[in-house]
């Protein structure tokens, strides 16, 4: 008898599924394959390391290249990492959907153009305005979070979601308050200051009037110094707090965290970042728009911190690289094009691996567009006389195979786009042989709608493929890139 | 009289027309450890979330340490020196056991946002008191939650050592009362046994009043200094398990009268 | 008074387009504890649906059946095809998450407005469009109608048709809602899905009910605004905003809150367009909403909620 309590006695480790659950952590869920052994090893690099190396890359980057274009791609591309680590506070560490985010960016934006323009006549220097501007841009987010204090996430949501409408309605508008131009309305406010320190400006553009890369620098040490302290915060006491309330509010304020205070910290310290980034980006543009802050970017800027894993701040980072370069990618017909084949031979391969399912349908499909290419030309020599959108050499190919109407009927784009929404969302319901066979024409009609529609109008192009890659992430991998797996009820 | 920490005084809760705690008066003396005993639906969990701040009450007083804390908001409460356990465990499941117990800490610790982006030395010093606490109540259930266990998502847990790191993260908040709320539901008998063990160490070694709600007899007989009785919202019985057990209105909630079996037929 | 009466009629009217797009966030909110941000864009829809159904009867000119029947016609395509998509969403972008963090969904549904908004700028372009409404039938819209009595309002037929429909569709939801079987399923569900599941009721069949009715009438709202004013794709995020504002002041969750809501809505938007300026209406709305946060979160005909532990 007393044997039998011995197994049993806080002491020994004999405690069956318990034990093992808890001793083996390669019992979690893990990545497998080259990825996961690749993931083990960098796991054990320090991450200041790897942030001194990430910032080094990109301040490296635009030394080489002489062109305006890569450098104005690079600087907005850490604006957008500074946006995603500002909204990853909120929603990764909080929990909050705040859907006003992108307003503070632009309340930011046109702080920092009202107190060092000419529209105003205020020159403030940048090292105290940039300052400044953040703690505006937090108290303006604490504003807004008070009305919601005790609500749930809904109600944030909307307050925050109306209060960007107001910010556009007020930007909008602000040309005529009371007879007084504050905001210059659609206009803008123009002739914004340069960044100076100390007396010393730094011009836009350098003296051959290439875009200058001091900005990039400047914005990437905002960048490195916001990340080191919103890494710092997230590994106190308040970081700490923030994600209990974020898994259960109620216990986190049974546990004598002031939830309602911690939320609306989250949403201020989120709001000052935004702001902050707001500053500079206003002072390189020299111009604000209230159009620069559209609804748009806020999902853009959501998008970002989904794909590279909420609450993970080296995965928003890489979010921010990836989505940027993608939307840069889709905006060139021939990149776009180029893309559209690889990713669709990488989707396929990942879901078919080397078998040959993967030769079946890749096959079938190149065969299928010949065939059909082929009998379209043969029926009316019109229906493949159109040209591929942009010449370049995967054009060319592309033009073999993909049937491209030289003057399609109005009716033709519609109605294939509808069919391979139809299709696409069809075939998550089937399985077996019957996806498989109807994959093939799936897949060619990708390619047709691909070339024929949306390379056309790859404003409205850009934007479709965000809102399918948020809908996708959130079903099929909602913990993003590098976000953790996250457990709701056991 | 001597040293009470807990008086309700007159407490009622009331919901629309139903009322779920009726005119309650109890208190809880330092040291004790008080059990709370009745049905399904007679109050008990309401009980707890008026304490704690949960509800407030539609009538009557709840004293703490000699002052009311009617009104006032959960966390100032728990603040205070009240903190509780839940029935249906409410852990950060995707946080790792220590943090779970550190995150706990927040109420009685200082370092702000700033503090904690500039990495002030007085900062470190207070991070590495709080994880010295938190490892240190860990420590209070043996070689249960120490070691390992400590960098593991509190979701890999099993069942049992789940409910002790509830207790582990609800001590962390510095308490002088403890509420638990049937700290053994779903546990097997050897882990109830040491459950109840527990719930005495915690109060000789750790100093804790405790206030506890608990089905199983077993663990009630163990423990209590005192038991009550609720039933319907209404205390229908206080004093030892043995006083209260064989109260004949106990037996009737729990098992119902031979007059009402009459009444049904 | 003239002013008055006419700002009121405005409102009403617009009052009514907002009440049948809150109605939808309501039901899927009292189910699903949802909100569909998709919901506006859905409205959008609807009214390019109803466009395009009107150029397939002859377009606005040379239409190929009486106006009455015409109006019947559109109103019932968007609606149709509205119905079908609320389902299609419901199903592919909210069922697959309904056990998912509550975050998830509410993501997944900026998605889906995002792409709805965008898909329609594809296919249609960003311009405005406008169904024309004052050259239907030789303007028997706007030239038929009655003057209020002891005053120079004129109120048309056009603003007729739209009120009394939006109001005809508000109690046949009602009917629905509230003398059939699945409309006591829904109500039960909204109360509680498990235990209703566990009642034997068929909770998916519920959901995609609540998503037909919801839907349905944002199609119908849609049209009913073309008729009055021009539409582009990316209508749907402001409107859809006005219209969950609307469910969450009459009481999110409560079908005759969303009436209330939609009409309370309308009404402040109308007096402040006639008597302070166009531009800040919107303004005045964000004011009550916050007001209403405040004071009385649950709406007017919420329901406080009581915290479970």
């Amino acid at each position: 008898m007393s044997d039998e309590r011995d197994d049993t006695q806080p002491t020994g480790p004999a405690l069956g599924k318990d034990e093992w659950v808890a001793r083996f952590g390669a019992n979690r869920v893990r990545r497998s394959g080259a990825l996961g052994v690749l993931e083990q090893r960098l796991a054990t690099v320090s991450w200041w390391a790897w942030l001194t190396l990430f910032v080094a890359v990109i301040a490296a980057l635009p030394l080489g290249i002489e062109s305006g274009y890569v450098r104005r791609v690079a600087f907005d591309t850490v604006v957008l990492m500074l946006l995603a680590l500002g909204l990853n506070i909120v929603v990764g560490w909080g929990g909050l959907l705040d859907l006003g985010f992108v307003a503070f960016y632009g309340v930011g934006a046109y702080a920092y153009a009202l107190l060092a323009s000419d529209h105003s006549g205020i020159h403030l220097p940048s090292i105290l305005l940039i300052p400044l501007v953040a703690v505006i841009g937090a108290l303006a987010g604490w504003l807004v979070g008070l009305p919601s204090r005790r609500l749930l996430g809904d109600y944030l949501a909307i307050v925050t979601l109306f209060f960007f409408q107001i910010f556009l309605t007020v930007t909008n508008n602000g040309d005529n308050v009371f007879g007084a131009s504050i905001t210059n309305g659609p206009n803008g406010l123009l002739n914004i200051d340069p960044l100076s320190f100390f007396g010393w400006t730094i011009p836009r553009s350098t003296s051959e009037g290439l875009f200058n890369v001091a900005y990039i620098y400047v914005a990437l040490a905002f960048f490195g110094v916001v990340y080191v302290a919103l890494r710092f915060v997230n590994e106190s006491r308040t970081g700490r707090a923030w994600r209990s309330l974020r898994e259960d509010p109620l216990a986190a304020e049974m546990m004598g965290m002031p939830v309602n205070r911690l939320k609306l910290l989250a949403f201020a310290f989120g709001a000052g970042v935004a702001a902050l980034t707001g500053t500079f980006a206003s002072a390189l543009n020299g111009s604000v728009f209230p159009q620069n802050f559209e609804f748009p970017l806020l999902i853009t800027v959501y998008t970002i911190v989904i794909l590279g894993g909420q609450g993970s701040q080296v995965g928003v980072v890489l979010g921010a690289v990836i989505v940027s370069v993608l939307l840069e990618v889709l905006r060139d017909a021939n990149d776009a094009r180029s893309l559209f084949y690889v990713a669709l031979v990488l989707g396929l391969y990942g879901a078919f691996r080397a078998s040959t399912r993967l030769v079946v349908v890749l096959g079938g499909t190149i065969v299928l567009g010949f065939v059909l290419r082929t009998v379209a030309g043969a029926i009316d020599g019109s229906w493949t006389a159109g040209t591929a959108e942009d010449a370049g050499r995967a054009a060319h190919l592309a033009a073999e195979w993909v049937i491209v109407p030289l003057e399609p009927a109005r009716w033709l784009a519609p109605a294939a786009y509808l069919v391979l929404v139809t299709l696409v969302l069809g075939l998550t319901l089937v399985g077996g042989r019957l996806r498989l066979a109807a994959l093939v024409p799936t897949l060619y009609l990708a390619a047709f709608v691909w070339e024929n529609v949306l390379l056309a109008k790859p404003e409205a192009t850009r934007y479709i493929v965000i809102g399918v890659i948020l809908v996708g992430l959130m079903i099929v991998r909602p913990n993003g890139l590098l976000g953790e797996k996250r457990v709701e009820i056991v | 009289m001597a040293d009470r920490v807990l008086e309700l005084q007159g407490v009622t809760m009331a919901f629309g027309g139903l009322t779920v705690v009726d005119a309650l008066d109890l208190h809880v003396e330092r040291g004790e450890i008080v059990s709370v005993i009745g049905p399904n639906g007679a109050g008990k969990t309401t009980l707890f979330n008026l304490v704690t701040g949960v509800y407030r009450p539609s009538a009557g007083d709840i004293r703490f340490e000699g002052s009311s804390i009617v009104g006032l908001e959960p966390h100032a409460i728990t603040q205070r020196g009240i903190a509780r356990t839940f029935q249906t465990l409410r852990l950060f499941l995707n946080m790792t056991v220590r943090e779970n117990v550190m995150a706990a800490a927040y109420g009685h610790t200082q370092a702000g946002v700033i503090r904690s982006m500039l990495r002030t030395p007085g900062m470190r010093r207070e991070e590495r008191a709080i994880r010295a606490l938190a490892e240190e109540r860990l420590g209070f259930f043996g070689e249960r939650l120490v070691g390992y266990r400590w960098d593991q998502p509190a979701y890999s847990l099993s069942y049992a050592n789940r409910r002790r790191l509830e207790i582990a993260r609800a001590t962390a908040t510095n308490p002088r009362l403890l509420l638990l709320d049937e700290p053994a539901a779903g546990m097997n008998p050897n882990e109830t046994l040491e459950m109840a063990e527990l719930i005495g160490k915690l109060r000789d070694v750790g100093g804790y009043t405790i206030l506890v709600i608990e089905h199983d007899m077993h663990v009630v007989e163990g423990i209590s200094d005192r038991v009550v009785a609720l039933d319907h919202g209404v205390k229908i019985a206080e004093g030892t398990f043995e006083q209260v057990a064989t109260d004949p209105k106990v037996v009737e909630a729990y098992l119902g009268t031979g007059a009402m079996a009459r009444k049904a037929l | 008074m003239d002013v008055f009466l006419q700002l009121t009629l405005n409102g009403l009217t617009l009052g009514s387009v907002y009440a049948l797009i809150a109605l939808g966030y309501s039901l899927v909110y009292g189910i699903l504890k949802l909100l569909n941000f998709a919901h506006g864009d859905v409205f959008t829809v609807g009214a390019f649906v109803g466009f395009g159904a009107l150029q397939l009867l002859g377009g606005v000119a040379h239409p190929a059946v009486p106006i009455w029947l015409l109006l019947v016609l559109i109103t019932l395509a968007a609606m149709a095809v509205c119905a079908v998509l609320g389902v299609a969403i419901e199903r592919f972008a909210y069922r697959p998450l309904r056990d998912a963090p509550r975050i998830a969904p509410l993501i997944s549904a900026l998605g889906v407005s995002f792409f709805l908004a965008y898909s329609l700028q594809l296919l249609f372009g960003a311009d405005q469009r406008d169904y024309d409404a004052f050259n239907l039938g030789s303007g028997v819209l706007f030239m038929t109608g009655f003057t209020i009595p002891g005053t120079e309002v004129r109120v048309p037929l056009l603003r007729i048709v739209v009120i009394l429909c939006a109001f005809a569709l508000m109690v046949v939801l009602w009917l629905l809602v509230t003398r059939t079987k699945t409309g006591k399923a829904m109500t039960a569900t909204s109360i509680d899905r498990e235990a209703a599941a566990m009642m034997g009721i068929n909770v998916d069949r519920v959901i995609v009910f609540a998503f037909v009715l919801g839907s349905a009438l944002a199609g119908a709202a849609g049209v009913l605004f073309g008729l009055r004013a021009p539409f582009y794709p990316s209508l749907g995020f402001l409107v859809g905003l006005k219209g969950f504002t609307a469910a969450v002041i009459g009481g999110i969750g409560s079908i005759p809150g969303a009436m209330a809501g939609g009409l309370i809505l309308g009404f402040a938007e109308a007096y402040t367009q006639g008597y302070v300026s166009t531009r800040w209406s919107d303004l005045i709305v964000f004011v009550i909403l916050v007001t209403f946060m405040l004071f009385r979160p649950q709406g007017l005909f919420g329901k406080a909620d009581i915290k479970k532990v």
